[in-house]
């Protein structure tokens, strides 16, 4: 469970991104064909619509070894599911306050949506993400807590 | 209740001859999913090399703003993977014999030099290209195939060495065939046509003038500069940029009819320049706004009140680039009846779009039963769409005992 | 359990030498759940297929792991043809994307483009062996169709839908058919005159045994999904009970009077389009001296959309009046004159030729209807040539917009689909204008936008086309109602046992697919298989994980999450 170690960098955070599969892949599918350089240290899970991503994912995220989590849907008024993706900002914006009360803060949860539908911009945006997530502190302590609820066990 | 309603009436069998769809834009391509979901095999021509016509042209839709081709992209592969559709690519329809009982088409296609089926995607043949003859795949295209332009080939044959899944062959000539078909639907769509016959647009004269779908392949953001607003010459930001409408359209010289699509799509250009560069000033010189659909009246009054759009009513009668930079337009607000000349960075022409088959529309009172979208009256996106689903119910209906509309 | 066959394609050493597939290829093949590990040099081109298919069957593995380039990419085909070596059953192959999303854009880092490849393998060998799939949804399709208003647009679909050999129950809410037709004198932009465009078309109807016309009927009660609906119709004699294969709303739009505008119903002579051609079918005659006012309660705050047909509506009747007495006056005032495309052009520049005058106002300064009694004249800022005008006037028409039907509200709650801020029934997206977010629930017509009769015929056929998609079936999948290339991802499933009934998932579902049953005393949720689209809202809302897609469950994600980051030592 340990984070990768470089000789004199912090290493890159390691970030899980729930991508829904329409505008978020298409970006990183984009990004992949231009040849745009990223670092390695984030996991892509594909999902029908970001309505999909379930709280409890992000949290399991988390307490697994993830320093951040995105979660990436289409811009709103763009969802092929009849506006699903407004219930999901909604949710995730909640989720947002829940990680700030619990002290993991909101800033380990990025929420793009519509934003990183092109290559460049899937870049940008998660480039920006790890960088901010840098000089965040390591979760150690809490991932050890959440580990040990019954519901990640 | 008969029990022949029991049954599955009027089902297509093989006996059925296939219609044949010319054009593989929004109209024709729901024309042939609509067909192949009632049974019938469907044949569909298209002149360019991929699927999509010029709704894949485009950044941003009117007036949902979203990325033009991600619906399409799903109607796209259900067409390509549906077993009742033959899609000819690079393809024209030769020739068209209606003598006998169905018709007889000749297909002729001018097969891609990159077998699309066996290129993998690599790129070896791009970099091994000296002329910069092989092109990379084509945004939102499938399958994503590298393609090479023979006008700019020289056949020196280093990426048919180089090409690890033997998918290049250049000595690929043009073939023919011939197509038992049933009915025919013409959904051909539209193209730019050329404004040089009309001096005072000022088109030709400065690589900032430009129509309005090289300024949304300029702008897009799977485009050259990923969406940034930029001037052609010089690259610089642009302090202001005009959008001109009825550019050879309602104009006698040219286009005799209104483009429809125009006035709705300057719209949604300059709310996207302002949203993605709210300190550029956009200005739409027009004649009538014209926003008849679902939303484009409350799309027009965001631009106007939120996004600032300016809008100037007035043709201008000279456009012309200036000697120390920029482009003079010469203009009267005719609802303030002032006239001025001002400089704008940008020039956008928007217009002049007439049917690709064909150069002018008949004169008729209603567009020929058989065409559909663009191809019989300026039309967007929706109605491209339920024109198609119509003209497919016609081919079904006609096939049997005559037209339905009574 | 049998494991897994993983195929690593080298895409002809595009994604190696970035990714080691080599090391990679020995590390998977040690790990649990893997039956055989297949390095190629490509997996999609034609000849990949039958050598793939005969190494999986040789495998006996039960599932398949592709680890190549990006779904956009030609992996997708790869996927559906492996697939169809297990019964086209796509949840047992999955595909790892290493190329665009790993080997393309870590050329700088191949120890840790080889790590990720390697974590991304794992996660999705481990969503395959949690991973599951619904049994499709397969319902028999009911034969007839239901189209509800008898105007233009709903008598074309209905002699569309007959005339393909199924039954269709026209319901209709007033005595005939005919809609708009019946209110006016001429259409355009041909001019015929509305009776005689419209006599075939009833005469098609009376004449078309499959057609079966409810006359002062309504559609009182609706359930079900495509392919078969209950419907319930209410009329003076009683109820009827439908069970059909698909719904087709034709309802048409309201006519809206301008009170209070224009001295509207102040002054005699003031009238709207409507009444003027209710006159001109009487046979009467025009005064001399007319003024048209367009935008009546239209492109304003309260109604802020353009009617699309008012602009030709009036010029059509300008033009009359010109033709019919050359030496009438008749001026049109108007904001933006609306008749895009070629066919409206032509018939604009015939009003022009004709003699009919224009002139232009601001929104911000509408012309003053005066008179005493009567209408007398109408003053005007001609915003063109920037002068005040005073025009006299025998009669003012005032061109107003349609309004939604009133009955829209209703029936879109029945139907479950959705209306716009107007009242018109919403399209589920531009390209598919006739489509509503329920599938077999098609518009067309005025009920979805103001149309000209002509235009609402042709998406009435549109809309008889889509139903014929279902009509023509003796059987429907789910699946198959998906508009998504792979059809989509089963359904949301409902654990007995588990569900409390809360209603989460009922609330959230943008299709309304779920509903709270009584099931032994206790509510819980049942998921419509034909209507949900697996889009997973449900079950981001369930309070305790009951609601699951079992194309993408809880479990199978979490093996994705366990395993997505290995420690260093382990690589």
């Amino acid at each position: 469970m340990n984070a990768p170690e470089t000789t004199d960098k912090k290493p890159s955070p390691r970030v899980l991104v729930f991508a829904c599969r329409w505008c978020a892949l298409i970006g990183a599918d984009a990004a992949g064909r231009k040849k745009t350089e990223l670092p390695a240290s984030f996991r892509v899970i594909p999902v029908e619509c970001a309505s999909m991503v379930e709280p409890d994912s992000v949290l399991r995220a988390l307490a697994s070894g993830a320093d951040g989590v995105a979660v990436m849907g289409c811009h709103l008024g763009g969802c092929r599911f009849n506006d699903a993706n407004h219930v999901a900002v909604k949710r995730m914006e909640a989720l947002g306050d829940l990680l700030d009360t619990v002290g993991i803060g909101r800033r380990r949860l990025l929420l793009s949506f519509g934003t990183a539908h092109e290559g460049h911009e899937f870049a940008e945006v998660l480039g920006n993400f790890l960088r901010e997530l840098g000089p965040l502190p390591e979760l150690t302590r809490w991932r050890k807590t959440l580990l040990n609820l019954p519901a990640f066990r | 209740m008969t029990s022949v309603l029991s049954r599955t009436p009027r089902q297509a069998t093989s006996d059925t001859l296939p219609v044949l769809i010319e054009g593989g834009g929004a109209a024709g391509i729901t024309a042939g999913l609509d067909l192949a979901a009632a049974g019938r095999r469907v044949h569909l021509i298209e002149r360019s090399g991929h699927l999509g016509g010029q709704m894949l042209n485009l950044d941003k839709i009117y007036p949902t703003d979203h990325c033009a081709f991600c619906p399409l992209w799903t109607d796209i592969r259900r067409l390509q993977t549906d077993p009742r559709i033959t899609v000819h690519l690079s393809s024209r329809i030769e020739s068209l014999d209606t003598t006998g009982e169905g018709s007889l088409a000749t297909i002729r296609t001018e097969p891609p030099l990159i077998a699309p089926e066996r290129c993998i995607g690599c790129g070896a043949c791009f970099d091994a290209c000296a002329p910069g003859a092989v092109k990379p795949p084509g945004e939102h295209v499938y399958p994503p195939s590298f393609r090479i332009d023979r006008d700019l080939c020289n056949r020196c044959g280093s990426c048919v060495g180089i090409c690890p899944s033997a998918a290049i062959d250049l000595a690929r000539e043009e073939e023919r065939e011939t197509l038992k078909v049933g009915q025919v639907i013409r959904a051909a769509g539209f193209i730019e046509a050329d404004l040089k016959p009309l001096p005072e647009f000022g088109y030709g004269l400065h690589p900032d003038i430009m129509t309005s779908l090289e300024f949304e392949a300029w702008t897009a953001e799977a485009g050259p500069n990923d969406g940034r607003i930029v001037r052609k010459s010089g690259g610089g930001r642009p302090a202001n940029i005009a959008f001109v409408q009825c550019s050879g359209a309602r104009d006698d010289r040219l286009l005799p009819w209104c483009s429809a699509v125009c006035c709705m799509h300057a719209l949604k250009q300059s709310s996207w320049v302002k949203r993605r560069d709210p300190g550029i000033d956009c200005c739409i010189f027009y004649t009538d706004l014209r926003t008849v659909g679902r939303d484009y009246y409350a799309y027009s009054r965001r631009a106007e009140d939120k996004a600032g759009v300016r809008l100037v009513r007035g043709r201008p009668g000279l456009i012309h680039p200036l000697p120390g930079g920029g482009i003079a337009v010469k203009f009267e607000d005719t609802l303030t009846q002032k006239r001025e000349i001002r400089r704008f960075d940008m020039v956008v022409l928007n217009g002049n779009l007439r049917p690709s088959a064909g150069d002018r529309y008949e004169n008729g009172a209603e567009p020929p039963a058989e065409a559909c979208g663009f191809a019989a009256e300026p039309a967007d996106v929706a109605q491209s769409a339920w024109q198609g689903s119509a003209a497919a119910m016609m081919a079904i209906s006609r096939d049997k005992e005559g037209p339905c509309r009574a | 359990m049998p494991g897994v066959m993983v195929f690593l394609c080298r895409c002809c050493g595009r994604i190696p030498p970035t990714v080691d597939l080599l090391a990679l290829g020995e590390k998977i093949g040690r790990e649990e759940g893997v039956a055989v590990v297949e390095t190629r040099d490509t997996l999609c081109l034609p000849e990949d297929r039958a050598a793939m298919l005969r190494s999986f069957e040789e495998s006996g593995a039960s599932g398949i792991l592709v680890a190549a380039c990006s779904p956009y990419g030609k992996a997708g085909d790869v996927v559906t043809t492996l697939s169809a070596a297990c019964d086209g059953d796509r949840s047992h192959v999955r595909l790892v994307d290493i190329r665009e999303g790993c080997a393309w854009i870590h050329r700088g880092d191949p120890a840790g483009a080889t790590a990720k490849a390697g974590d991304l393998i794992r996660m999705n060998l481990g969503f395959l062996r949690h991973g599951k799939r619904s049994a499709d949804a397969v319902v028999a399709v009911r034969p007839e169709c239901i189209v509800v208003g008898a105007g233009s647009a709903g008598m074309a679909a209905a002699l569309s839908i007959a005339r393909a050999g199924h039954r269709v129950h026209l319901v209709e809410r007033g005595m005939g058919g005919g809609g708009m037709l019946k209110l006016l004198s001429h259409v355009y932009p041909t001019d015929a005159g509305a009776e005689e465009k419209l006599k075939p078309s009833l005469e098609a109807i009376s004449a078309q045994p499959l057609i079966v016309f409810h006359a002062k009927t309504r559609v009182v009660a609706a359930t079900g999904y495509a392919g078969d609906f209950k419907i319930r119709l209410a009329s003076g004699t009683g109820e009827t009970n439908l069970h059909v294969g698909a719904v087709i709303l034709a309802t048409g739009a309201g006519v809206w009077l301008p009170r209070g505008l224009y001295r509207y119903g102040e002054l005699k002579e003031v009238l709207t389009l409507m009444e003027l051609e209710r006159r001109r079918r009487e046979g009467r005659e025009s005064p001399r001296r007319t003024v048209f006012i367009h935008c009546v309660g239209a492109r304003c705050p309260e109604r802020p959309y353009c009617a699309t047909i008012c602009c030709p509506s009036s010029i059509k009747n300008a033009a009359w009046i010109k033709r019919a007495d050359p030496g009438a006056e008749v001026t049109i005032l108007h904001r933006d004159i609306m008749m895009p495309g070629a066919i409206l052009e032509r018939y604009y520049r015939g009003a022009l030729e004709a003699g009919v005058r224009f002139v232009r106002f601001a929104a911000d300064a509408p012309p003053v209807v005066s008179g005493d009694g009567k209408v007398e004249n109408v003053s005007v800022f001609d915003a063109i040539n920037g002068v005040e005008r005073e025009i006299a006037a025998d009669q003012v028409i005032l061109s107003t917009p349609l309004v939604a039907n009133a009955d829209n509200a209703k029936l879109a709650d029945l139907f479950h689909i959705g209306i716009d801020r107007y009242g018109f029934f919403r399209e589920d997206d531009p390209l598919h204008p006739l489509e509503t977010r329920q599938a077999g629930v098609f518009i067309c017509g005025s009920a979805r936008w103001p149309v000209a009769s002509g235009d609402a015929a042709a998406q009435g056929e549109g809309a008889a086309m889509k139903a014929l998609a279902i009509l023509g079936r003796e059987r429907l999948s789910a699946r198959s109602l998906s508009r998504l290339p792979e059809g989509k991802l089963g359904h949301a499933r409902i654990e007995d046992g588990f569900c409390s009934g809360c209603g989460n998932c009922v609330a959230v579902c943008p299709y309304e697919a779920c509903a709270l049953q009584k099931v032994g005393g206790a509510l819980v949720s049942r998921a419509n298989k034909m209507r949900c689209r697996a889009c997973g809202s449900c079950m981001s809302v369930c309070p305790n994980g009951t609601i699951q897609m079992p194309e993408h469950n809880a479990r199978a994600v979490g093996a994705m999450i366990r395993r997505a980051f290995s420690p260093r030592e382990a690589r």
